[in-house]
C-alpha cells in the first residue's frame, strides 16, 4: 500500500496528541511513524504522521477530520516529490571500523561511540528506505538494537 | 471571586435558564453556589443520561425560536459523569449543541485513582466536540465562553468541562479581570465558511436548471439553520420535490405538494423510488448516513450530486459530489434563491412518474389504517399515530423514542410546525423520548408535547416520571406497547425466520406505575377508544399516560434491508411460504 505523509501544525494543547491518534484508530489505520516537534511559532506544534493508505478519498477523509479539531491549524499531505522525508537511526552493533568504512562514500552517518573494540553506537540519517539499505549492507546479524525516530518531513 | 461562581457567571451570561443535574461530592460547591444565587431553575433527573437529554432537548427545541438556548447538564465526577455519557455521544451524532458539566477530583489528586474519579476528558474526547479542564479558577470563565463558542459554530456538537473541586473552591487573585464582551477564542485554525463560493454555486445552478429529474434532500442543517421556509420557498421556485432525512421532517409542512416524506431504510416509496431514478440529487444540511443510502455502490448511480453543507468532512465521504458546497444552508438558500438564473421547469414526465410512485402502496395504506387493527385485533400503531395527527391537526411536537413506533410517528404524523419533530437519529438511543420531551416542554412552554415511545424505551429512562412529577411537566405520554422490542423483532421476522431471540418482554402494570407517580393514565385496547383517549389527554391539564396495546407483527414498511440497495426495498409484508404472491406488474 502506498506510504503517505501527513504535516499537521496545532495548537500545543493538553490531549491533542491523544485526539489525532485516537482519530487514526478510529479509521482502522495502524501509524507507521508520528513525529512531533515545536514549531517557529510559540504554542504550535508541528506533526508529521505516515501511514499506509492507496485510496486518495479516504486519506481526504483523514485530512478532513483533523483539520475539524479545533487546536488543529493546518493540514495537508505531502508527496515524495514535493518534500523530502526523513528520519534518524541510532544503531548499537557489533562490526569492526573496517567493515563500515567500506559504506562511507554511500551512507550518511556518524559514529558516536566505539569504546569496547567491536560495539559501535552511530547515527545514520535519511530516507526510510535509504536506512533500510544502510542496516541490510552492514548486516543484521552485526545490529545489537536500533533507535529509530520515524519520518519527518518538509516541503521543498 | 472563586471558580464556581465564574462558572455560573459564565453561564448566565451565555443565556441559560435551566440546569438539569444530579449532585454528588466533586460537584457540591458548584450545587451549593447555584442554591444561594437562584438564577437558574434547577431541574433535577432521577438519572444522569436523563440530564444530558433533557439539556438535548432545550437545544434542540429552542433554536427555531427567538431565544435560542444551549442545553446545560452538571453531574459529579465518576459515575456520575459516566451516566452521562449516553447522552453525550447521542448529541455528538446529532449535531446538537450542548455543555455538560462535571464535577473532578481535586487537582492534587488527580491520576492517583481516588474515590469516584474517572478520566473524563478520555473518555468524552471521541464524543464531543471539546473537553475542557481547568486547572486554576482564572481559566473558568475562559474555557466557559469557549465552550459554548466551540458547541456552536459551525456544525454544532456538545463540549465538556470537566472541574476539579479545589479549583470550583479557589478565589481567583485580586487582579483577575475577563472581558465577557469583548471575548474570543484565539483557535487560529477553527473557522468554518458561513457564505457559499461563487463558482460552485453557478456550476449547482446551471444543473439544477438542466435537470430532467431531480430531487431535492432537506436534511438536518435546515432545520438547525432555521431554513424550512427557504427551503420551501427554493422547492416552489425550481419545481422540485423534497425527500426528507430522518431529522429533516418537519422543516416544511409534511402535506406540501412537493414533499416526499422520508428516505432511506423506513423511507416512502416515492421518496425513493425518485432518488433512484434521479438525474440529480441537491443535499442540504445532511450527511448520507447509510441508513439514507443502503449499498453506496449502487446508491443513485445516474445522478449528480450537488451536496450543501457546513461540515467539510462530510462531503464526499460516502457519496461522490459533482459539487461541493461548503456553507451554511441558511446561507446558501438565501443566495440561491436571490439568483435570476434560476428557472422553474414544468418537468411534467417526472411529476407525472412520482404521482406513480405515490400511487404504490397509498391505497392500501390508506385501508390499512382505517382498519386500525391487526391480525389479532390489536390497535396499529400507525393508526394511533394518525389519529393523533388528526385531533391535533399536525400542530403539536413530538418526541419520539427509537423503534417501529418511531418510524411511525416519523411517517404518519402531519407535521406542519417547523421544528416539532425531535428523536435521536445517529446513535439510534432507546430511552431519549421521556428526558428529551422534557427539555422540549421547557423550551417551548406553549406548546403541546407528546412523547411517544415503545415498551422497550420507555423502561429505560422511565425513572424521569419523577422529574415530571416534581416539576409538574405537562408532557403527554404515551406507550405504544406491542410487547416486543418490536424493531428487533421485525428484522427476526423477516431476515432471522422469526426465531424471537431477546424481543419479547414482560412490562409492569403501567397503570400502577403513573399511579406511583401521581400521574393519571388510560389503557386503550380498542379502535373506537383511540381518539377518546388521545381527547382526554389533551383536555386534561398537565401530564398523562396512555398506553396501547399494540399489534406486535405491525411492520414498518417500506425497508431497505441492512445492507442492501434501494432496488431490495420491502415494500408489502412478505406473505408466508406458498400463498399467491402479491406482487402486481408495473412497478417494480
Ligand atoms: C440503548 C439501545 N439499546 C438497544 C437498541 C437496539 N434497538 C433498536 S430498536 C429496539 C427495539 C425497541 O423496542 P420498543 O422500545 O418496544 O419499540 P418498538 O420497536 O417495539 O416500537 C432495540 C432493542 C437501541 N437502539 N438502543
Ligand atoms: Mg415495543
Amino acid at each position: 500500500m502506498k506510504r503517505r505523509a501527513i504535516l499537521a501544525f496545532m495548537l500545543d494543547r493538553p490531549g491533542v496528541l491523544n485526539k489525532v491518534s485516537m482519530l487514526i484508530r478510529k479509521k482502522m489505520y495502524n501509524v507507521d511513524t508520528l513525529t512531533v516537534c515545536s514549531s517557529r511559532k510559540p504554542g504550535v506544534s508541528r506533526m508529521t504522521i505516515t501511514l499506509r493508505e492507496d485510496d486518495q478519498a479516504r486519506v481526504n477523509q483523514v485530512i478532513r477530520q483533523l483539520e475539524k479539531f479545533t487546536e488543529v491549524i493546518s493540514v495537508k499531505e505531502l508527496d515524495t516529490d514535493h518534500s523530502y522525508w526523513r528520519e534518524v537511526a541510532i544503531v548499537k552493533l557489533e562490526v569492526d571500523g573496517m567493515h563500515l568504512e567500506s559504506f562511507r562514500d554511500r551512507y550518511n552517518f556518524e559514529i558516536l561511540n566505539q569504546q569496547a573494540n567491536e560495539i559501535c553506537i552511530l547515527q545514520v540519517a535519511g530516507s526510510t528506505r535509504n536506512i533500510d539499505a544502510f542496516l541490510d549492507e552492514v548486516g543484521q546479524e552485526h545490529i545489537i538494537e536500533i533507535a529509530r525516530t520515524g519520518v519527518t518531513a518538509l516541503e521543498k | 471571586m472563586t471558580g464556581k461562581e465564574l462558572l455560573l457567571k459564565a453561564l448566565k451570561e451565555k443565556g441559560v435558564k435551566f440546569v438539569f443535574g444530579y449532585t454528588g461530592g466533586a460537584i457540591m460547591p458548584v450545587f451549593d453556589e447555584m442554591d444561594k444565587l437562584g438564577t437558574f431553575r434547577f431541574i433535577m433527573s432521577r438519572h444522569e443520561q436523563g440530564a444530558a437529554f433533557m439539556a438535548q432537548g432545550i437545544t434542540r427545541a429552542s433554536l427555531s425560536t427567538d431565544e435560542p438556548q444551549i442545553g446545560v447538564c452538571m453531574a459529579t465526577s465518576g459515575p456520575g459523569a459516566m451516566n452521562l455519557v449516553t447522552g453525550i455521544a447521542d448529541a455528538y451524532m446529532d449535531s446538537v449543541p450542548i455543555i455538560a458539566v462535571t464535577g473532578q477530583v481535586a487537582t492534587g489528586v488527580i491520576a492517583t485513582d481516588a474515590f469516584q474519579e474517572s478520566d473524563v476528558v478520555g473518555v468524552m474526547l471521541p464524543i464531543s466536540k471539546q473537553t475542557y479542564m481547568p486547572l486554576r479558577a482564572d481559566e473558568v470563565e475562559k474555557n466557559v465562553h469557549e465552550a459554548f463558542y466551540v458547541a456552536r459554530t459551525g456544525r454544532g456538537g456538545p463540549v465538556v468541562l470537566d472541574v476539579p473541586k479545589d479549583v470550583q473552591n479557589q478565589l481567583v487573585a485580586e487582579n483577575y479581570y475577563f472581558d465577557a464582551m469583548n471575548f474570543r477564542p484565539i483557535l487560529p485554525g477553527f473557522f468554518y465558511h458561513p457564505t457559499p463560493a461563487r463558482e460552485p454555486l453557478q456550476r449547482a445552478i446551471d444543473l439544477i436548471n438542466r435537470s430532467e429529474r431531480p430531487v431535492l434532500f432537506c436534511g438536518h442543517g435546515v432545520i438547525n439553520s432555521n431554513a424550512g421556509k427557504l427551503l420551501q420557498e427554493f422547492a416552489e421556485k425550481v419545481n422540485i420535490p423534497v425527500a426528507f432525512t430522518l431529522h429533516g421532517i418537519s422543516a416544511l409542512p409534511a402535506d406540501h405538494p412537493l414533499s416526499l416524506g422520508m428516505m432511506g431504510m423506513h423511507g416512502t416509496v416515492e421518496a425513493n423510488r425518485a432518488i433512484m431514478e434521479a438525474d440529480l440529487l441537491i443535499a442540504f444540511g445532511m450527511r448520507f448516513d447509510d441508513r439514507v443510502t443502503g449499498k453506496l455502490n449502487e446508491y443513485a448511480r445516474n445522478a449528480d450530486v450537488i451536496h450543501v453543507e457546513i461540515d467539510p468532512s462530510e462531503i464526499d465521504k460516502n457519496v461522490a459530489t459533482s459539487v461541493a458546497i461548503n456553507a451554511d444552508v441558511y446561507r446558501t438558500l438565501h443566495v440561491l434563491l436571490g439568483d435570476p438564473m434560476l428557472t422553474y421547469k414544468p418537468r411534467r414526465r417526472w411529476r407525472e412518474r412520482i404521482s406513480g410512485f405515490r400511487q404504490v402502496i397509498a391505497e392500501e395504506l390508506r385501508q390499512e389504517i382505517a382498519s386500525g387493527v391487526g391480525d389479532a385485533g390489536k390497535l396499529l400503531m400507525k393508526t394511533v399515530v394518525h389519529q393523533l395527527s388528526e385531533l391535533t391537526q399536525g400542530r403539536d411536537l413530538i418526541v419520539a423514542d427509537v423503534g417501529q413506533h418511531q418510524m411511525m410517528a416519523a411517517r404518519f404524523y402531519n407535521y406542519q410546525t417547523t421544528n416539532s419533530w425531535f428523536a435521536s437519529g445517529g446513535a439510534g438511543t432507546m430511552g431519549c423520548s421521556l428526558p428529551m420531551a422534557i427539555g422540549v416542554k421547557l423550551a417551548r412552554p406553549a406548546e403541546r408535547v407528546w412523547s411517544i415511545s415503545g415498551d422497550g424505551g420507555f423502561q429505560m429512562n422511565a425513572q424521569e416520571l419523577g422529574t415530571i412529577m416534581e416539576q409538574q411537566l405537562n408532557v403527554k405520554i404515551i406507550i405504544l406497547n406491542n410487547g416486543y422490542l418490536g424493531m428487533v423483532r421485525q428484522w427476526q421476522s423477516l431476515f432471522f425466520d422469526g426465531r424471537y431471540a431477546g424481543t419479547p418482554m414482560l412490562s409492569p402494570d403501567f397503570g400502577l406505575l403513573s399511579q406511583a407517580y401521581g400521574i393519571p393514565y388510560r389503557k386503550v385496547e380498542r379502535l373506537e377508544d383511540v381518539a377518546p383517549a388521545l381527547q382526554q389527554a389533551i383536555d386534561h391539564q398537565g401530564a398523562m399516560m396512555l398506553e396501547f396495546v399494540c399489534d406486535p407483527s405491525e411492520l414498518i414498511l417500506p425497508m431497505i434491508p441492512a445492507g442492501g440497495g434501494f432496488e431490495d426495498m420491502i415494500i408489502r409484508r412478505p406473505q408466508p411460504a406458498g400463498s399467491a404472491s402479491d406482487s402486481e406488474g408495473g412497478e417494480s
